[in-house]
């Protein structure tokens, strides 16, 4: 089963990505470093950011696409991705485990490097 | 746009310096709740959907920050109203004076609703 | 500190169950400082505005808006404390929450319309709090409308950064040996946080668990009371 180093926090969504999908739940990723104009629901601060999949979210209509009126479809498939707080933010004043959380569509992830992840969230038994 | 750096809309302020929170509640005036069931209805009856009203108040640029939450969503959708042809700019012009006009709308917290003369 | 009296949803479930003095010939739903009354702005008029247009044209009903009003203020804000607690009061409910948050909420006769729900726990080790940067994502037909802290910038960007100091306001203070979750509702997703029960709540009816399950409980900004 996927995403064994992430202990008790690995869910195994119940919801159906998108066929062809490219990414398991404990598989690590980099959000996109990029910064295109428009509608977009990746936030500012977690571009070029690395992380884990928690979840998978199922797949749904884009909604950069939908913002300017179109069907949004094929739909992506959505993911929740695990980052590290101190990754994230390098002034970060809390504990090294402390973890932040959000969705990221299919289309902003990349495999990360093969070089460790910092994911944050020690596994538990 | 702004100042702000590419790519980076008005809303996107994760990560941003700010000050303390008013953690205090203030709850909303019925214009904000009627604007609400408004906004809820337009969408549910397949007006327009929820992602083309955040475009639109994104598109706010300078005028987001300055902006209360009410304000930015009224001003959304005016925006997608135009854009999709549902309404004119005369049309809104006239019928907000014609409401000015009566200005017999309910207290602002509905308790009770009071009529304003003159 | 979040104020009870000014949560009126806390407030109204109170005094349905006791005898709690308060300001007599208030509307529960006006905080007291907020005037009643004064001229609208051109924003009310604007949405006033394009409400009726709509109206003339068709495309909606004044039934329509009323009735989204009234779900919004007497059924939405109600059903989240309900469903958590069902989620203390029995277990195997709670695993259904955590693993399909939608399902579980249809269980008990809820429909959350188009929302997708997480549900997350809190944990002796584990605090979540909930944010959402981009806008003000909210499980509304869960939890109703959210606080007016909820939707503020000063929230919006420095959850994310700083959740302990922005706990801190809202007179929530973690050890650091508890891990901080934050959740960016940025997509599809809606949440709601399952806190943990206190103590002192042992043998409570659901009714009384929910009473003390307020909105800013079930966003993780504080946590349940007794005696509240």
């Amino acid at each position: 089963m996927a995403g064994g180093a992430q202990g008790r926090w690995a869910f195994q969504s119940s919801y159906t990505p998108a066929p062809g999908h490219h990414f398991e739940v404990g598989d690590r990723v980099v959000v996109k470093r990029a910064y295109p104009p428009g509608h977009r629901r990746t936030p500012y601060y977690i571009r070029g950011k690395q992380g884990v999949i928690e979840r998978i979210c199922g797949a749904f209509p884009n909604p950069e696409e939908l913002a300017y009126g179109f069907s949004g479809e094929p739909v992506k498939t959505l993911y929740r991705v695990r980052f590290s707080q101190k990754h994230v933010w390098p002034r970060y004043a809390g504990p090294a485990q402390d973890v932040i959380e959000m969705e990221i569509f299919e289309h902003w992830l990349e495999p990360a490097p093969r070089e460790a992840t910092p994911v944050g969230g020690a596994a538990r038994a | 746009m702004s100042e702000r750096s590419p790519g980076r809309g008005p809303q996107d302020i994760g990560g941003e310096t700010a000050g303390a929170i008013d953690t205090t509640d203030h709850g909303m005036r019925f214009w904000e709740r009627q604007a609400n069931a408004f906004r809820s209805t337009v969408q549910a009856n397949g007006i327009t959907c929820t992602d083309e009203l955040r475009r639109a108040a994104e598109e706010l640029g300078e005028e987001y920050a300055k902006l209360q939450y009410f304000e930015i969503t009224t001003r959304a959708m005016r925006t997608v109203l135009l854009e999709k042809g549902l309404i004119t700019e005369a049309e809104l012009k006239a019928k907000m004076a014609e409401i000015r006009a009566r200005f017999d709308v309910p207290d602002e917290m509905e308790s009770p609703v009071k009529k304003k003369t003159g | 500190m979040s104020n009870p009296n000014f949560d009126y949803y806390a407030r109204a479930k109170r005094e349905l169950d006791h005898d709690h003095g308060h300001e007599h010939g208030h509307d529960e739903h006006a905080p007291l400082n907020e005037h009643d009354s004064g001229p609208p702005s051109d924003h009310e008029i604007m949405s006033r505005a394009m409400q009726e247009l709509l109206e003339e044209k068709g495309m909606i009903t004044a039934e329509q808006v009323r009735r989204r009003m009234e779900l919004f203020d007497e059924e939405f804000p109600y059903r989240g404390s309900r469903v958590i607690a069902r989620a203390w009061s029995d277990p195997a409910f709670k695993q259904r929450l955590l693993a399909d948050g939608r399902a579980a909420c249809a269980e008990m006769g809820i429909a959350l319309e188009s929302e997708r729900l997480i549900a997350v726990e809190n944990t002796p080790d584990v605090h979540n709090i909930i944010v959402c940067t981009l806008c003000s994502c909210y499980p509304r037909a869960l939890l109703g409308m959210p606080p007016t802290w909820y939707k503020s910038r000063n929230y919006r960007s420095r959850v994310v950064f700083e959740p302990r100091a922005v706990l801190r306001e809202f007179g929530t203070a973690l050890p650091d040996h508890v891990t901080v979750r934050v959740h960016d509702s940025n997509a599809d997703m809606r949440y709601v946080v399952i806190p943990m029960r206190p103590e002192g709540t042992e043998g409570w009816s659901e009714e009384q668990l929910a009473a003390i399950l307020t909105r800013d409980t079930l966003v993780g900004a504080t946590v349940p009371r007794v005696g509240a």
